[in-house]
């Protein structure tokens, strides 16, 4: 599991991908970020952040019934979105590559 | 607690988000509290802390790296203060001036009048030459003192934020939740006494942050954290500064001074 200082940085990108990959609602998002073994994140962190996909223009919310209990608030990525998703995912595996290179010099064989 | 989205909407309010999108707001907030079937106190936290929480985190762009805030309004300035111990001269001239949104640090060795500096920050040490300016909502943290030893962290969380005018349960709250923040969840009955000493750092921290002030300074406030904590305190001086708020930290640690807007060196006397 990430620790929250990289998390911080990297939370928007992870969401914008899984959106990306199919529609969700917080609570389902949050499930599959923990299954990826990438954060347990909490509430306070995961729903400012998809307040401001949306309100940046790069998520649309639109309200689904669910089979049990309230309504769900479904994100669906935005092309603007997918510019980000792009950009950032550059960016991502320029930083992996670095960090990789940095550890393979260290990595017991 | 159904009175949350209440509390959640007016510190909207109270921090400037017009009426529509705080109410816009606190429907979407109760909504995604409803999808988890949690309280919203449970999933997250005081209803305004928060709130200023959520306005912090809608005012910065999606990308990689956080981004850095524009300076505030000035909250400090010193012009050619000075202090004199009988026929010693501590300081003299000395100038800052720090803006919301600023870190800076007070360094210098063991006695050239770091922690007498920061007193006269605080207006509670008078100085001889110069003039002070300071912003009125200030959160000082002496070096140690400060606390009682005798009461526990609930209590002094009630008994500053009654001081501040805050009601005790709401302190409560924000002390525990501050406390938190630190990697410290303060055990019911625990008297300050029986804290570590890197404990009763955090109490103080907590203390001098519990009314929320715009200008908080800081005694070499991680005498006694371990590292991780040492960590969570730079995290917090960061998210202070990217609130807007100005901190001004007295500390002999030259590798803190990478991440701060002005260095003042005390030098030696």
């Amino acid at each position: 599991m990430m620790s929250k200082p990289w998390l911080h940085g990297f939370l928007d990108l992870c969401l914008l991908a899984m959106l990306a990959e199919r529609a969700d609602y917080g609570y389902g998002l949050a499930q599959r970020l923990a299954a990826a073994g990438v954060a347990d994140v909490p509430g306070g962190t995961l729903y400012p952040a998809l307040l401001r996909l949306e309100e940046q223009g790069l998520a649309v919310p639109s309200w689904a019934p669910s089979e049990s209990g309230p309504r769900r608030k479904y994100y669906e990525i935005t092309p603007a979105g997918r510019t980000v998703l792009a950009e950032q995912a550059a960016q991502w595996s320029r930083f992996r590559t670095g960090v990789d290179t940095l550890l393979t010099a260290v990595a017991p064989r | 607690m159904s009175d949350w989205p209440d509390r959640f909407h007016a510190e909207l309010v109270r921090l400037g988000v017009p009426g529509p999108r705080a109410r816009r707001l606190t429907e979407d907030t109760a909504a995604q509290a409803a999808e988890t079937t949690t309280d919203p106190a449970g999933l997250f936290g005081p209803a305004h802390l928060y709130a200023r929480h959520l306005v912090t985190e809608l005012a910065a762009p999606v990308g990689a790296t956080p981004p850095r805030y524009a300076s505030g309004p000035v909250l400090l300035t010193l012009a050619g203060v000075g202090k004199r111990y009988r026929r010693r001269t501590v300081l003299s001239g000395v100038d800052l001036t720090v803006r919301g949104g600023e870190v800076a640090a007070i360094v210098g060795a063991n006695g050239c009048g770091k922690s007498t500096l920061l007193r006269i920050c605080a207006g509670l040490t008078r100085p001889d030459a110069g003039t002070v300016h300071r912003t009125r909502r200030v959160g000082y943290v002496p070096q140690d003192g400060g606390t009682a030893g005798w009461l526990t962290a609930d209590e002094h969380f009630a008994l500053f934020g009654a001081a501040a005018g805050v009601v005790p349960g709401r302190a409560r709250s924000t002390g525990a939740h501050l406390a938190a923040k630190l990697a410290w969840r303060p055990e019911p009955g625990q008297r300050a006494q029986q804290l570590s000493g890197g404990t009763r750092q955090k109490l103080n921290l907590v203390l001098g942050e519990l009314h929320s002030p715009d200008l908080l300074l800081l005694d070499e406030p991680y005498q006694g954290f371990d590292q991780g904590t040492y960590l969570d305190f730079w995290h917090q001086v960061h998210a202070w500064r990217d609130a807007g708020r100005a901190v001004v930290v007295v500390t002999h640690l030259l590798h803190d001074l990478g991440n701060v807007d002005h260095v003042l060196d005390l030098g030696e006397r």
